[in-house]
């Protein structure tokens, strides 16, 4: 199996692996309890709340653990938008920032949410012109999580910082691709997951600025200083500590990622894709490369190359098994929507090869050739 | 029978509905060793009550699933909405409306199932599509397929199959058609299939509840469009007994629902005239047909020449009858033996000689 889809989800990496292992017969205890059983899960929780904390430079009391990257958004967006007048997003959001940005709508908040044509990064001139004195809120993801398009966060929180506007940053993407250094960045609340950086699943972080309060999303104990009820997952916390103990490691990796990154997206080129998200004045990550085969179907794609033993995705990942278009890909290029529907996303980590590439690009041509003779065509 | 020895079978895309049926299919070919790739079409999305229990309902396709990750075998599910919507629904409330009684069933498999499924298969480097039909395929001497009536005649299914080319039969596996439904279940218990025992669909897959007077208005406001018109009910003498509230609720041999007074003989549709939008109704002799005409037909093979005696049947489970067969330029002509009930416009008249389907196309 060639594994490409590591914007979906990464490998357990070895040293995540392992610490769980390690971890398994002391963290089933309450970490709230007073007693051995629970301080020793207590340890285990600080610790690992304390290796997250450094991958990205911040005190460690100013993460909260949560289950993943959606809960670490919601909490900090329904947090902080909460009786908004006017709240800033993209039109090229995940959806666990877009629809937690849509409740806050919904509660009858004014929504801008800001283009990115081909993956251009709105201006900060272009933020600027959009902050109001009604805004309460400025959400946005760091990384696209389809593309991999990158969006000035810096230049946005120095913004958002002289104007007192809350600026909530899904880093979700960015965590393990891009040194993050929150305490340079001074957002007020920055979200992560561990399912990206080689840690499990049920595992994320929120960041949340000293001076900003936020009311949990759920009634129940104190747990979190109050703002995440309930007793945590030390294991998966375990696990994403770990990974992000090693995160330097990963962000080494990313010239080496580049490089393959550009040989697989040339051979793409080569075979008539067309690139998404990576028109003149955007920037990206070394991870992905977004393509679309013009009058071919992603889904079809993928699910061909599935059959070759290559794993890749098109869109985004649905519940239902039914790939939608490309969300984040039809916003950048609303005129042309075959570059959604013929969508196909490769995404690379540290485990990808050249040989991992080359064996995709056997198969593809493989595939290719087929679909010449089964003209699928997208509609 | 090992159909994995058989050189020319390869890789085999099943099409899933998440029923039984195709789902034994599946467990069938994949037991003989057979490389299987499990396919659901997304043809419809059910709305609020209607999404319970129903192909294209999201429990059926988690159904399919559920069975293709009990065999080991990937699962793809891919959007035909648009497709199905076009070919299969638009003309659906199209027919309806001008009073006819369509075939959607048939429309689906010659349309989208099987194209779409063998250009699926051709992306997935699959030399054969198989279906849970109750059909079966025969070759000739020379290779040529043929398509046969399913071994089970009260689940037979090739009446929806017809018009499938040569080169789209070869690459078809029934491997339901030598079985019966009790067969089916039974394989399926036996292969431990997680819904071998899921009941069938009884409805149109887009029309659950069955209700297609209400579909059909539904479809025609959500398009913008005037319903179609009140008419009279008349009788054959065109004396006026009533009124209806319009063509689309009224297909021929239906007695019930004409709100006409009780009373003896019973009414029944006789046919609906298209020009003046009456509905004529009269005594179930009238409703017997010696003959009919059948246009947008597909010949198994050569058309044939001179006439020829056949069977001919005229709806989904009615007993092939008897009839004298003549070729036209653009379909055929069948006089029947014994007078048939109820030979409704719009629906499929398939020929068969003993086993064998050799023409079908669609009642004028």
């Amino acid at each position: 199996m060639i594994y490409l889809d590591h914007h979906a989800s990464t490998p357990l990496a070895a040293a995540a692996a392992r610490a769980m292992d390690d971890a398994r017969d002391a963290a089933w205890a309450n970490p709230s309890s007073v007693h051995a059983a629970g301080r020793r899960a207590r340890a285990l929780l600080e610790d690992a709340r304390r290796a997250i904390a450094a991958a990205v430079c911040v005190d460690a009391a100013d993460l909260v653990l949560t289950s993943g990257g959606t809960e670490s958004v919601n909490l900090a967006v329904l947090g902080l938008g909460a009786r908004a007048q006017h709240v800033i997003s993209s039109d090229i959001e995940h959806p666990a920032l877009g629809e937690a940005v849509a409740r806050l709508e919904q509660a009858g908040a004014r929504v801008t949410r800001l283009r990115v044509p081909g993956g251009a990064a709105p201006s900060v001139d272009a933020l600027a012109a959009a902050l109001t004195d009604e805004t309460a809120l400025v959400a946005l993801q760091w990384v696209n999580h389809e593309t991999g398009s990158l969006l000035p966060i810096a230049d946005y929180a120095a913004l958002c910082r002289a104007r007192g506007v809350p600026l909530v940053v899904d880093a979700s993407q960015a965590l393990g691709k891009l040194p993050i250094d929150l305490r340079a960045l001074g957002a007020d609340a920055v979200a992560f997951a561990a399912s990206k950086i080689g840690g499990p699943h049920g595992a994320g972080a929120l960041y949340v600025a000293r001076a900003v309060s936020l009311p949990p999303l759920l009634a129940g104990g104190g747990q979190e200083r109050g703002r995440r009820p309930g007793t945590p997952d030390v294991r998966a916390a375990v696990g994403f500590g770990a990974a992000a103990a090693v995160l330097a490691d990963r962000l080494a990796d990313m010239p080496r990622l580049a490089v393959l990154r550009d040989r697989l997206e040339a051979a793409l080129v080569a075979r008539g894709a067309v690139v998404n998200g990576n028109d003149a004045g955007s920037e990206r990550v070394a991870t992905a490369t977004h393509v679309a085969f013009d009058g071919l179907r992603g889904e079809v794609l993928v699910a061909a190359l599935d059959v070759e033993g290559v794993c890749v995705s098109s869109g985004a990942a649905c519940s239902s098994g039914l790939a939608a278009p490309s969300p984040s890909v039809l916003a950048m290029y609303p005129r042309e929507p075959w570059r959604a529907a013929g969508a196909l996303r490769f995404s690379l980590g540290p485990e990808s090869a050249d040989a991992d590439v080359d064996a995709a690009l056997v198969a593809l041509d493989r595939v290719l050739a087929r679909l010449g003779r089964g003209a699928i065509e997208a509609r | 029978m090992s159909l994995a020895a058989t050189p020319s079978v390869g890789r085999v895309v099943v099409a899933m509905s998440g029923g039984a049926d195709s789902s034994v299919a599946a467990a069938l070919l994949h037991a003989r060793g057979v490389d299987v790739v499990g396919v659901t079409l997304h043809l419809w999305d059910a709305e609020g009550a209607q999404k319970v229990g129903r192909c294209c309902a999201p429990e059926d396709r988690d159904d399919a699933r559920r069975v293709c990750d009990h065999l080991g075998i990937p699962h793809y599910v891919v959007d035909e909405r648009a497709l199905f919507r076009e070919r299969v629904v638009d003309p659906f409330v199209a027919a309806y409306a001008a009073g006819t009684t369509p075939a959607p069933c048939v429309h689906c498999n010659q349309h989208v199932k099987l194209t779409r499924l063998v250009a699926l298969a051709d992306a997935f480097g699959a030399t054969h599509v198989a279906t849970g039909h109750y059909a079966r395929i025969a070759c000739d001497t020379d290779g040529t397929p043929r398509l046969l009536r399913g071994r089970d005649v009260d689940k037979d299914q090739s009446y929806f199959l017809f018009g499938a080319p040569t080169d789209l039969l070869a690459r078809l596996l029934f491997p339901l058609g030598e079985l019966t439904k009790d067969e089916t279940r039974a394989a399926g218990r036996a292969l431990a299939v997680p819904n071998a025992d899921k009941p069938d669909s009884q409805e149109l897959c887009f029309v659950p509840d069955g209700d297609v007077g209400t579909f059909v208005e539904r479809a025609v406001s959500a398009r913008g469009e005037e319903q179609p018109p009140p008419g009279r009910i008349v009788d054959e003498t065109g004396a006026v007994l009533g009124t209806h509230a319009g063509v689309h609720r009224f297909t021929v041999g239906q007695r019930r629902g004409l709100g006409l007074p009780g009373g003896a003989p019973p009414r029944y549709v006789l046919r609906v005239v298209r020009n003046t939008g009456d509905v004529v109704v009269g005594a179930d002799d009238a409703l017997r047909a010696v003959r009919l005409r059948a246009t947008g037909v597909a010949w198994a093979g050569a058309r044939p020449a001179s006439p020829f005696e056949g069977e001919v049947r005229v709806r989904h489970r009615h007993t092939p009858a008897r009839a004298l067969i003549t070729p036209t330029a653009d379909g055929f002509d069948a006089q029947f033996i014994e007078p048939q009930r109820a030979v409704t416009p719009g629906q499929a008249a398939v020929v068969y000689r003993g086993e064998e389907v050799v023409a079908g196309g669609f009642i004028a």
